[in-house]
């Protein structure tokens, strides 16, 4: 497959993209060389190639991100790792003074990426262990710290592409890792368990049919009890546990009526056992058991993988900073700085703290914290907080703020309280199930009392008969079994989902709002459109611009970079707010804005047309001009046509500045826009629409979106964007096109039905079989056989959800693909 | 009829010792990466990798 994807589109051999016109760079590998669309990947290529691991391009079935600047990783970016604090706060050593440290990694996509990092780490002299988890992207790592140094570890991982990022020392791995341990054996013995007692219980079913003697299903009950009981108490315990402490705190939980039902399913049968009075119930209990145990198993994987609120903070901030002594600068990790401490940020770092600039003007790129998209300029007094990145320039900061008193985890902070208001759809079913108990219960009683007058020795079996024919096992089980079956049908098509909740309400949603920056256009801009000079040849000019636009670190170079070919540029210089200039082959460059091109030339050139326009210039002549945009994402304008289609409303906010968001909004046709929005005002224009009546869905990226993701009635986040979306959104969308949530729009009114089926099912069976239970006309053993077929119907139902008819989701990351068919046609 | 008394007990018993089987297997660490022991097969090389599991599972218990 990734053979296929690779050769199809002709494109890089390291990444898949494909290789830019008027770019010629190729590799070694395994002696045959190969294209590459970039020195990025070119270097990551060399480096696996050169360590003889190019066996990682046969396993791999996903393709990696193009590398960025990957050629620069070395260990001195991540120097300040090797000071002791560092070992001291992050690590911890074993006897054999081998330190252990957890470090998320960036980027890891399969289990090639595992294998990878085990054989090009592992290798190092020193590195005891490394394992990768696939799932998380953190990388478990025992290494002597004075044998390799952790800063060689981490350079040799970020030179893969995997940039490393220091986890923070909580107990929440270990915790994970034992939880997850522990539902493994619930879930074994669960189901071992149902197998042998649902094998008991299938002898005595045909045994009825075959006059099996009273000796030998006296045999198959007890052995049936001696295995289930022990069984369902051990595997059972979660939901025990989870409801008594609801009780206590005095409030009907979900597992409340589950945990009642398995009890006294559980305790009717030890008694109808003992007593020899009918048939038991134990294969139907194990079996609740188990199948509720998987729905749990998929809840807690999905939960634990969208990462933790720490790490997603460690993401955003610098691996190091360089701090200003009295004796010169040093680099210190973050966990050293303290207020009041001066360090200096230069171009192409992130500021560590909050704090207010002594000296120096920067352009700041405050994306992550406001989502405005261009660099704002910051001078000497005026603040600059942690998490924005220094485009140009370089700065003395004085810290003022660190680690939880940051803006940036004050950001972090609103979310948890944003969460809060979301309506909560489980509290009604959980109100729905406890009043069907309390129904059953009562039924129960009322037909014990009356056949007690009648006919006492029918009391019992009656009485047992209603409560197992009408056990909510199958309307317990209806909608976990749906939506576990749909996560994975949704993980196939892209989208995780951890909340859900949401499956429910995604089809009820009025309105949509959509993010613009990082969510319905790419994170990086591109290069749209050369109009060359007479006699100059458009592709020379692409290389000149990628070569002259190295030395920036202002967004619009990222449209250059792939047409860099690496060539020795001299006197490179990036003019704050104004453009690159450089020496090539003896020549004199100016790239950039008009105004300071224009002061070369004897004309003030004007900009041939609409948009963002870069000019090239030597003292002599214009030679080009570059249109720039930031691309829409693959399936956007399906997205937008797809949810119009089924009568919702679209509207468009961006933090982003007025002209940018309409044009947007123009090539869309989205009619409702709302520009220049801080997160708040985002929030509020939710909150405005959700007044009125409207349920909200959010379609965002980024940490400025996450307040608004947890004001919506159901959000949905890009996976590609800063993390800490991911933990607040609803759904997940993986890899770079849109199409998946188009794809989410159209399944979620299938879960939606089964699970309504399955309810009406259920609801429909157990009040039909109640009365003619209570009329004594069922017999236990009928009732255990139509609980366990109706429990099965239910399940069998909800697993067609798991099955998405025909699609394959494209490699992530990989390129646009056409020859991958789009999950829209076939989803809708 | 009367050999089901035995082999029944029997299955019951196999099914204890499955469970123990896979208890220790958890506890070693069996089920934590599912993900890249499928390629180790698929390596022609010497194993690089340091032993894992089993043999560090003892060291962690000492010291803490």
């Amino acid at each position: 497959m990734t053979e296929a994807v690779r050769h199809e589109h002709g494109g890089c051999w390291h990444c898949g993209e494909p290789v830019p016109a008027g770019v010629d760079i190729r590799a070694e590998i395994d002696g045959q060389p190969r294209a590459m669309c970039c020195h990025g990947c070119q270097t990551v290529a060399r480096l696996i190639d050169s360590a003889g691991l190019n066996r990682y391009y046969d396993f791999r079935d996903a393709l990696p991100e193009r590398p960025e600047q990957a050629a620069e990783a070395s260990s001195r970016d991540f120097l300040a790792w090797d000071r002791p604090a560092v070992l001291d706060h992050y690590a911890h050593a074993d006897c054999d003074r081998l330190y252990r440290l957890t470090l998320v990694l960036e980027n890891v996509h399969c289990a090639a990426c595992a294998w990878l990092i085990q054989r090009f780490v592992g290798a190092l002299a020193g590195v005891a262990e490394i394992r990768v988890d696939v799932a998380d992207g953190r990388a478990h790592v025992r290494f002597d710290p004075e044998r390799c140094a952790l800063s060689e570890i981490a350079a040799r991982l970020a030179a893969l592409g995997y940039r490393p990022h220091l986890d923070s020392p909580q107990a929440g791995v270990a915790r994970n890792q034992t939880e997850r341990r522990q539902m493994l054996k619930y879930i074994v013995v669960a189901g071992l368990g149902m197998m042998q007692v649902m094998s008991f219980a299938l002898s005595n079913y045909i045994g009825a049919w075959q006059d099996i003697d009273q000796q030998t299903e006296r045999f198959f009950h007890v052995i049936s009890m001696i295995v289930a009981v022990p069984v369902a108490l051990y595997a059972g315990q979660i939901f025990y546990k989870s409801a008594w402490r609801t009780l206590l705190q005095r409030r009907m939980g979900m597992d409340v009526p589950v945990a009642a039902a398995m009890l006294l399913a559980l305790f009717s049968s030890i008694v109808i056992t003992v007593l020899d009075a009918g048939e038991p119930y134990f294969d139907s209990v194990v079996m609740f058991i188990f199948f509720l145990l998987l729905g749990r198993y998929a809840v807690l994987v999905a939960r634990q993988n969208a990462g933790q609120l720490q790490s997603a903070l460690a993401r955003s901030l610098p691996v190091q900073t360089r701090r200003l002594t009295d004796t010169g600068a040093e680099m210190v990790a973050l966990i050293e700085l303290a207020s009041g401490d001066r360090v200096q940020v230069s171009a192409g770092e992130t500021v560590p703290a909050d704090g207010r600039i002594e000296t120096g003007t920067v352009m700041v790129d405050e994306s992550l914290l406001s989502g405005e998209s261009i660099p704002r300029r910051r001078s000497a007094g005026e603040r600059a907080l942690a998490g924005s990145l220094v485009r140009e320039g370089q700065m003395t900061l004085e810290i003022e703020e660190l680690g939880q008193s940051t803006i940036l985890s004050g950001i972090v902070r609103l979310l948890d309280q944003a969460r809060t208001f979301k309506p909560r759809m489980a509290r009604m079913a959980d109100r729905l199930a406890s009043w069907f108990v309390a129904f059953v219960l009562t039924g129960a009683t009322v037909s014990g009392l009356v056949w007690w007058q009648i006919d006492p020795t029918m009391a019992l079996p009656v009485v047992l008969a209603v409560l197992v024919v009408s056990c909510p096992c199958a309307l317990a089980l209806g909608t976990p079994v749906a939506l576990a079956a749909a996560a994975r049908g949704f993980a196939r098509l892209g989208v995780l989902i951890t909340r859900p909740d949401s499956l429910e309400l995604l089809p009820n949603i009025t309105h949509v709002v959509l993010d613009k920056t990082g969510t319905l256009t790419r994170p990086d801009m591109r290069m749209a459109e050369v109009r060359a000079a007479a006699g100059v040849d458009p592709d020379r000019a692409r290389v000149l611009a990628g070569r002259l636009e190295r030395v920036s670190r202002h967004p619009v170079a990222t449209a250059f970079a792939r047409y860099d070919d690496g060539a020795a540029v001299t006197a490179a210089e990036a003019v704050t707010a104004a453009g690159v200039a450089g020496t090539v082959d003896g020549v004199e460059y100016r790239l950039g804005k008009p105004g300071f091109v224009g002061e070369w030339l004897s004309a003030h050139p004007t900009e041939p047309g609409e948009g963002q326009w870069i000019a090239l210039a030597t003292r002599e002549r214009l030679l080009a001009w570059f249109r720039v945009d930031s691309p829409l994402r693959d399936g956007a304008h399906e997205l937008v046509a797809q949810l119009k289609a089924r009568g919702l409303e679209v509207w468009l906010a961006s933090g982003d500045r007025r002209e940018n968001v309409e044009a947007v909004a123009r090539s869309l046709a989205i009619d409702q826009v709302r520009s220049a929005c801080s997160p708040a005002a985002k929030l509020d224009l939710v909150r405005e629409l959700q007044a009125s009546g409207a349920r909200v869905a959010m379609v965002g990226d980024g940490i400025n979106d996450a307040p608004v993701l947890a004001g919506a009635d159901v959000a949905l986040a890009l996976a590609e964007g800063a993390d800490i979306a991911r933990t607040q959104a609803d759904l997940v969308v993986t890899g770079k096109d849109l199409s998946r949530v188009s794809a989410a729009f159209a399944l979620a009114p299938r879960v939606r039905r089964i699970v309504r089926q399955n309810l009406a099912w259920a609801f429909s069976y157990n009040i039909t079989a109640l009365p003619f239970a209570a009329a004594g006309f069922v017999p236990p053993w009928l009732a255990a056989i139509g609980m366990s077929a109706s429990s099965l119907l239910v399940v069998m139902n909800g697993q067609r959800l798991g099955r998405v008819r025909g699609k394959r989701p494209k490699v992530p990351g990989a390129a646009p693909d056409p020859a991958t068919p789009s999950p829209v046609g076939s989803g809708a | 009829m009367n050999i089901i008394y035995v082999l029944i007990p029997l299955s019951v018993v196999l099914m204890v010792l499955a469970i123990a089987f896979f208890f220790w297997a958890v506890r070693n660490d069996q089920f934590d990466d599912l993900d890249t022991p499928a390629l180790d097969i698929l390596d022609e090389d010497e194993p690089t990798d340091p032993p894992r599991s089993n043999g560090d599972a003892g060291k962690d218990e000492c010291g803490h």
